[in-house]
C-alpha cells in the first residue's frame, strides 16, 4: 500500500507507516488544545520533503495569521505560496474587513462545499487541511456540516487527496461527535490530562480502518520553532532526605539505576539519580528518583519538565522533615501535577497516620496520603494506583 | 458565609455583603457606555490593591489602553505589571498584525479564532495556579467576539472558559453589551455564569448572586469611578 507520511513522531508508526492516498483524517481536540499544528505540520512537511501539493481551507485564522504561526514553528510557507505549491481558501478575511488571500474565497460559509470542490480537484493526489469544523458547524447547521464533509470526503477519495478536518470539541452532543466520526476513515484525539488546569497533551487513534487503533496516548507538547514533540512520560519520585526514595523507585520499577555512594555517612546515599522503567497495567513511564540534598536542588526543575505525576516520598517518624517535603513540591512545581504522598517507613515503631501527617503538614485536603513500606513493597501498588486513578481521571 | 471577593467599589460592597461570592462567575451587562468597563476596571483596580493576581482579556482596546483608562481614575498598573501578577490576553490586536512580543505574562490572540484564544488563557491558568490558587479574571467583553464569531459557538467558548476559571480557583466577571445577541443567546448567556448584574446608567441591579438578595442602587461614572448614590 502506497503511504503517505504524517511526519507527526510516533504518529506514522501507529498508522503502520503513513496514510493511504485519499483518506479523510479527523483531529479532533478539546478546547484549549491547538490542533491546528497537527494541520500545518503535515501538509508543510509533506509540501517540503515529498514534493507535495496542497492548501488550507481557513474559518477561523486569517491566512497572515497562519504565516505567522508557520514562522513561529520555524516552517516556510512563503515559498511554496509564492510557487502555488500550497495555497489558502480564505473565508474569514472578509468577515474580519481584511482583504481576503487566496486562490478561492469564501463570502457565505454556506457555499463552503461548492467552492472547496474544485480546490480539490486541482491538487490531486495533494493534501488538504480543513480548519474548523466547529466553526462551520455552528455557522451552517450540523447537517450542513456533515452533507459538506460527505461531498468533500467523495471528491478527496476520487482525486486521491488526504483531507484533513481539524475541530475543536466545544459542548457539542455526543452524537454529533460520533457521526463526525463515522465519516472519516480515521480519527486522532488530542485531549489533556489535569490538575485543576490543564498540565499535560495527549493524543491518541480511536479509529483507523487501515490499520488497527491502538488507543495508545501518547503525550506531547508544542515546542517553537519545531512544533509536535512527543516524549516519554515521566514519574518523579522526590522527598527529604533519607526518606527512602531510592528504595522506593527500585520498589516500583525493574531494574532502576541509581547514582549513589557510599560515603562517609551511615548508609548510602542517592548524589544523582535514580532511573528506572516502570510498564504498569498498560502504562509505560520513565521514573525519575531525585537526590533529597539541597544542593542539588537545581536537577528538580528540568526534571519536573515532562513528569506527569509525583510521589512525595516522607519518611513517616520524621515529623521535622515534612517542611523539606513540602518545600520540594514547590521546586518539582508538582502543585498542578497529581501527586501521591508516600508515608514510607509506616511500619517503624514512632510511624505518624496519614492523617497527623495531613495536619502536620498542613495539605490542602483532597491529597492522598499512602502508608508504605518501601522495603517491604508494603502499600507499593496502592500508591500506584492511586497516582493513575489521579492521572487518567479524565 | 460565602467568602466574598471586593469589587472595588466600597458601597457597592456594603450593599452586597462584601461583594462578588468567591470561585464564581459575574456577568456584567448594560446597553452601550453604562460603565461595564468601569466596573471591570474597579474589579482590576482592587486585585492591585489586595495583591492578587489577575487574568485580563481585553478584546477592544490593547494593554496601553487599559494603562491609560486606568489613569484618568489615577489607578496605575506599571508596577503590578512589573511584579508579573497581570496577565494580559490582548485579543484585540492579534489580527491587525501586532508587533508586540508574547511574554510570560502578555499574550496575543484574534477574537475568530477561539480555538486559540482558550489554548493561552490555559496557559496563562497553568502558570498562575502554580503561584495560587486563588485569583481574579477579566473578560472585556464578550460583545467583540459574538460580532466575530457564530453567537452560539460563543456561548460554548464561554462555558469552557468559565469551567476552567473555576476550577483553576478564580473569581471572574464577564462584560457583555446588551443586544450584541439576540435574547435566546442572552438567555443561554446567562445560564452560563452564577451572578447576573444589570446596568442601566442610573441604576445598578443585582438580577441574580449567590447567597444575596436582589438589591439595586442608582449610581453615576465620575473621575473616581463609580459613585453610588
Amino acid at each position: 500500500m502506497d503511504l503517505k507520511k504524517t511526519y507527526i513522531p510516533r504518529l506514522d508508526d501507529i498508522f503502520g507507516g503513513g496514510v493511504p492516498k485519499g483518506k479523510s483524517m479527523l483531529f479532533q481536540a478539546m478546547p484549549g488544545i491547538m490542533s491546528d499544528v497537527f494541520g500545518y505540520q503535515i501538509i508543510s512537511e509533506r509540501v517540503h520533503s515529498d514534493s507535495e501539493i496542497g492548501f488550507i481551507y481557513t474559518n477561523t485564522r486569517m491566512p497572515v495569521e497562519i504565516e505567522r504561526v508557520f514562522d513561529k514553528y520555524g516552517w516556510d510557507l512563503k515559498t511554496p505560496l509564492n510557487s502555488g505549491q500550497i495555497f489558502f481558501i480564505d473565508s474569514i478575511s472578509g468577515m474580519m474587513g481584511v482583504p481576503p488571500m487566496g486562490k478561492y474565497i469564501i463570502d457565505d460559509l454556506a457555499n463552503s462545499a461548492e467552492i472547496v470542490l474544485p480546490a480539490i480537484e486541482d491538487i490531486a493526489g495533494g493534501t488538504a487541511v480543513i480548519e474548523n469544523v466547529a466553526t462551520l458547524i455552528d455557522s451552517i447547521g450540523a447537517d450542513n456540516t456533515i452533507k459538506c464533509i460527505k461531498m468533500l470526503n467523495g471528491a478527496a477519495a476520487k482525486h486521491e487527496v488526504n483531507i484533513i478536518y481539524l475541530f475543536t470539541r466545544w459542548d457539542y452532543e455526543d452524537r454529533l461527535v460520533e457521526q463526525l466520526k463515522n465519516l472519516v476513515d480515521c480519527e486522532v484525539q488530542l485531549f489533556s490530562i489535569e490538575e485543576k488546569v490543564m498540565y499535560r497533551q495527549v493524543f491518541m487513534v480511536v479509529k483507523s480502518n487501515w490499520t488497527r487503533a491502538s488507543n495508545c496516548k501518547i503525550f506531547f507538547e508544542l515546542t517553537e520553532p519545531g512544533g509536535v514533540k512527543v516524549f516519554i512520560p515521566k514519574l518523579l519520585v522526590t522527598g527529604p532526605y533519607n526518606a527512602g526514595k531510592t528504595t522506593f523507585v527500585h520498589a516500583i520499577t525493574e531494574k532502576a539505576v541509581s547514582v549513589e555512594r557510599q560515603a562517609f555517612e551511615l548508609f548510602p546515599t542517592t548524589v544523582g539519580l535514580d532511573i528506572g522503567h516502570m510498564d504498569y497495567k498498560g502504562f509505560s513511564a520513565d521514573v525519575f528518583g531525585t537526590p533529597g540534598q539541597e544542593r542539588f536542588d537545581l536537577l528538580l526543575e528540568p526534571l519536573a519538565r515532562e513528569a506527569i505525576g509525583t510521589f512525595i516520598v516522607i519518611d513517616s517518624t520524621k515529623p521535622d522533615t515534612f517542611a523539606r517535603a513540602k518545600e520540594m513540591i514547590n521546586m518539582c512545581r508538582a502543585e498542578a501535577l497529581p501527586k501521591v504522598i508516600v508515608a514510607n517507613k509506616h511500619d517503624l515503631p514512632g510511624a505518624l497516620g496519614p492523617d497527623e501527617i495531613k495536619k502536620r503538614m498542613a495539605l490542602w485536603e483532597d491529597v492522598s496520603i499512602i502508608p508504605v513500606s518501601a522495603r517491604k513493597k508494603e502499600g507499593v501498588d496502592k500508591a500506584l494506583d492511586t497516582l493513575f486513578d489521579l492521572i487518567y481521571r479524565v | 458565609m460565602i467568602p466574598k471577593i471586593k469589587t472595588g467599589i466600597a458601597a457597592f460592597d456594603d450593599l452586597t455583603g462584601g461583594g462578588l461570592p468567591d470561585n464564581t462567575i459575574t456577568l456584567i451587562y448594560g446597553p452601550p457606555k453604562t460603565g461595564t468597563s468601569v466596573f471591570c476596571y474597579h474589579f482590576l483596580q482592587q486585585a492591585i490593591s489586595d495583591d492578587e493576581f489577575c487574568l485580563y482579556l481585553m478584546t477592544d482596546y490593547n494593554l496601553f489602553q487599559l494603562e491609560e483608562k486606568m489613569m484618568q481614575f489615577n489607578w496605575f498598573i506599571h508596577e503590578y505589571l512589573q511584579k508579573e501578577m497581570l496577565y494580559v490576553l490582548d485579543i484585540a490586536s492579534g489580527s491587525i498584525g501586532a508587533t508586540q512580543k508574547e511574554t510570560a505574562t502578555f499574550k496575543i490572540s484574534s477574537p475568530q479564532n477561539p480555538t486559540e484564544m482558550v489554548s493561552k488563557i490555559i496557559e496563562d491558568l497553568q502558570s498562575i495556579y502554580q503561584k495560587t490558587h486563588r485569583f481574579r479574571s477579566v473578560l472585556d467583553s464578550t460583545t467583540t467576539l459574538f460580532s466575530f464569531n457564530s453567537p452560539i459557538l460563543i456561548v460554548r467558548v464561554l462555558k469552557s472558559y468559565v469551567m476552567r476559571i473555576k476550577v483553576a480557583g478564580g473569581t471572574g466577571i464577564i462584560a457583555y453589551t446588551e443586544g450584541a445577541a439576540d435574547s435566546q443567546i442572552e438567555t443561554m448567556l446567562k445560564a452560563t455564569v452564577d451572578n447576573i448584574i444589570h446596568l442601566d446608567g442610573e441604576k445598578i441591579d443585582v438580577e441574580a448572586m449567590t447567597g444575596c438578595d436582589n438589591v439595586s442602587a442608582n449610581y453615576k461614572i465620575t473621575d473616581e469611578g463609580f459613585c453610588i448614590i
